[in-house]
């Protein structure tokens, strides 16, 4: 933020700034102004879909709006150096065809600060935009059916961005193409489609994100060496329904994230994808997930140490039958913490004294027939763990063995804070109603009543 | 008194008096042992539940009060048809061998007020046993901090209750056909394992070794009174059945937006088949 004030007083110093109220020409004003210049805008509402075909400071004071009414994109940016910063821009056209955009980038370093985009498509939509900054905006998407919609942020050959502390509210996915070196940090995604989808970009920083309540939280695909800290992903559903899917990485470090009550909480399909490279899942939270960590059978070379596995009902689940090893659950004498490890530590070194190893019948039955997850949690399913924890010949082969598991939970602190939700009045209302019903119905019994008969 | 013994029986079934018989019949509950040892027993589990289900707070209270609700639902699932089904077969059959049917059907009352009167006790006696339970763990996660879902928390509280009173019409028809007590006790745990166990368990075995097709998977599965809570119930707190695996997206899929409405009718259809059967049996033949 520092950075772009600097930039924002350096440039009001130099060049003049001119001012316009609402209601006049947006196009005709921007045409009018000097390459470099900073053009203020009063709060009003402005005819959109223009475009800025020059270095150019858009500032907006007291939210003007931009309106697009509905057709096209709102603001077009076709030169390098410009910047849009304190504006309301809304009402995009629909035609997913022409991509229509909010801010629609055509040229590097292009930055998008504190704006409101409301009734988008696409809300920033960024072609060969090195070096970019998109920040603190609020994006809310058009809420059509999914495959209506369009993407809040897409950055397309855009390498050396950075996307933070932005809000993305529905839309389809935030999406990197083809964009190296970005850092994407601190946004809140949420009721998306993909909240972070990842496509051939290398050497990204993803760290103190929120994803929440998406389809996947992040589907991370063909990128290499990918760092994915202190986020926190959770209750993203659906029939994907993963925290974070991985699809064809190479070199993924993943540490101190919050994944916690997603249909799956990391899903693995072919990575490592090349042979030799080995991913590093250390210190993250894996909590209430339906599965913790799901890998298809032929996945190998993820190392997962220091790890908190806490009561995801399938701690980790193998999609289908077949070979599966080549993951390492242990690292010298760090394994990870698993809630229903059943084993002690009589030497006291914080490790268990016997492996952890994770043979549930009913999981490794879900896991040849799929089908199957129907049951999961029925008294029958868990009729169906108690056999074959009874009967030796029915115990699967196990699918963990964890040699050093950790005794306590490792402290993997909370990267980000989160309001609570609800109210206690109602809450309470509710369970002395429930309790005063109880009371009430056994007073109606007890109290000495007329006869039956005389 | 206003009852005397000219009062004339007539066809049409009177409220008042199948009130009257509901409330002794609530009162003979309350003071027995049975009753206060399922009480505590649901109101006791579902409190270590709660306090074993809670969140840590290192990890927040963000599973919150669904996670309760996810361990309430399988204790429910348990106990409740366990606690209903006893009830209801014990209702008719221990009352006939203690004779106090007998003297009952003494007093100028109508089989069908006498009927109606114990099924409406009963089903006052679980949901006392159901409030109860519901209403303490509830007091018990709000003072451990967690306060979202409270509508999920009553629809649960509601469903179970439902699923108890389907659970007595099941019992009360055995009870009718039952010449002994014990018999009717033990056709009542015979019923139980069915429904909460080998059911579910049958479906699995099947599936698996028969490849089954999602959809008959689902339909079955769905006869069963105890699943249909169990989805309707999932449906509530986690919002779709899509963790139920290819099953439970079939079920989205099929049904969307009516499959609260279809899980609710097959759980009423359960309540009112079974009991409309025992009220026609004891209104007949039955001894008394």
């Amino acid at each position: 933020m520092r950075r772009i004030t600097l930039f924002l007083v350096a440039i009001l110093v130099v060049f003049p700034a001119t001012s316009a109220s609402g209601g006049e020409d947006l196009q005709a004003i921007i045409d009018a102004a000097e390459p470099g210049a900073v053009v203020v805008l009063q709060p009003g509402t402005y005819d959109g879909n223009v475009t800025i075909d020059k270095p150019l400071t858009l500032k907006g004071e007291g939210w003007p709006v931009i309106d697009g009414g509905g057709v096209g994109n709102v603001i077009t940016v076709d030169a390098p150096d410009v910047t849009l910063t304190g504006l309301v821009i809304r009402n995009t056209g629909d035609s997913l065809d022409q991509e229509n955009a909010g801010v629609n980038g055509l040229a590097p370093r292009v930055t998008v600060v504190n704006n409101r985009l409301e009734n988008v498509l696409f809300g920033v939509y960024l072609r060969l935009g090195d070096g970019s900054y998109v920040a603190d905006n609020v994006i809310g998407a058009m809420g059509d059916e999914v495959a209506r919609r369009g993407d809040g942020i897409r950055l397309w050959e855009s390498s050396g961005s950075t996307v933070e502390r932005n809000v993305v509210e529905g839309g389809r996915d935030t999406v990197l193409w083809f964009s190296d070196d970005l850092v994407i940090r601190d946004n809140r995604i949420s009721d998306g489609r993909y909240g972070l989808h990842f496509m051939y970009s290398d050497r990204a920083i993803v760290s103190g994100n929120e994803l929440t309540r998406n389809s996947v939280g992040g589907f991370l695909m063909y990128s290499q060496d990918l760092v994915l800290t202190d986020n926190v992903i959770s209750h993203n559903f659906g029939p994907s329904g993963y925290g974070i899917g991985l699809k064809d990485m190479d070199g993924l470090t993943a540490t101190g994230n919050h994944v916690i009550s997603n249909r799956v909480g990391i899903y693995l399909d072919n990575s490592p994808a090349t042979p030799g490279v080995e991913h590093q899942i250390e210190g993250n939270l894996f909590a209430y997930n339906g599965v913790g960590i799901q890998f298809l059978p032929s996945v190998e070379g993820n190392t997962l140490s220091g790890n908190a596995f806490v009561d995801n009902a399938e701690q980790v689940g193998v999609q289908g039958s077949g070979v599966f090893d080549g993951n390492t659950w242990t690292v010298g004498e760090t394994g990870n913490h698993w809630s229903d490890f059943a084993g002690y530590d009589a030497t006291g070194d914080g490790r268990g004294d016997i492996a952890y190893r994770l043979e549930d019948l009913f999981s490794s039955l879900t896991d040849d027939h799929p089908e199957l997850q129907f049951f999961d949690q029925t008294p029958a399913s868990k009729a169906v763990d108690l056999a074959g924890q009874l009967f030796p010949a029915f115990r699967p082969r196990p699918k963990v063995e964890d040699t050093a598991p950790l005794i306590e939970m490792p402290e993997i602190p909370r990267p980000i804070s989160i309001d609570a939700s609800g109210s206690l009045l109602g809450t309470g209302l509710l369970a002395l109603s429930l309790l005063a019903t109880a009371v009430g119905l056994l007073f109606v019994a007890r109290r000495p009543g007329r006869r039956l008969a005389p | 008194m206003t009852m005397t013994a000219d009062r004339v029986i007539t066809e049409r079934p009177e409220m008042t008096t199948i009130l009257r018989v509901a409330r002794k019949e609530l009162r003979s509950s309350v003071t027995s042992r049975w009753f206060w040892m399922w009480v505590l027993a649901f109101v006791g589990l579902a409190l270590i539940l709660v306090l074993v289900a809670l969140p840590s707070t290192r990890i927040g209270g963000q599973a919150g009060f669904g996670r309760t609700a996810a361990s309430l639902v399988t204790l429910v699932q348990i106990i409740v048809p366990l606690m209903a089904l006893t009830l209801g077969a014990l209702s008719i059959a221990a009352q006939r061998e203690t004779g106090a049917l007998r003297f009952l059907m003494s007093h100028p009352i109508s089989r069908t007020e006498a009927f109606w009167g114990l099924y409406l006790g009963n089903s006052a006696v679980l949901a006392v046993a159901t409030t109860a339970g519901f209403g303490a763990a509830g007091v018990l996660t709000i003072s451990r901090g967690v306060t979202d879902g409270t509508a999920t928390f009553a629809w649960i509280a509601f469903a179970s209750w439902l699923l108890a009173m389907a659970m007595l019409g099941i019992g009360m028809l055995i009870s009718t056909f039952a010449k002994r007590s014990s018999a009717a006790l033990g056709v009542a745990v015979f019923v139980w394992l069915i429904l909460v166990f080998i059911g579910d368990l049958g479906v699995m075995g099947t599936a698996a070794a028969t490849n089954m097709p999602v959809s008959v998977l689902f339909f079955t599965a769905l006869a069963n009174p105890v699943e249909a809570f169990r989805l309707l119930a999932l449906t509530a707190f986690a919002g779709s059945l899509d963790a139920l695996g290819p099953a439970g997206v079939y079920a989205v899929d099929t049904l969307g937006d009516n499959l609260d409405l279809s899980l609710l009718i097959v759980l009423l259809l359960w309540l009112a088949l079974p009991v409309l059967a025992a009220w026609q049996r004891f209104r007949g033949k039955a001894d008394l």
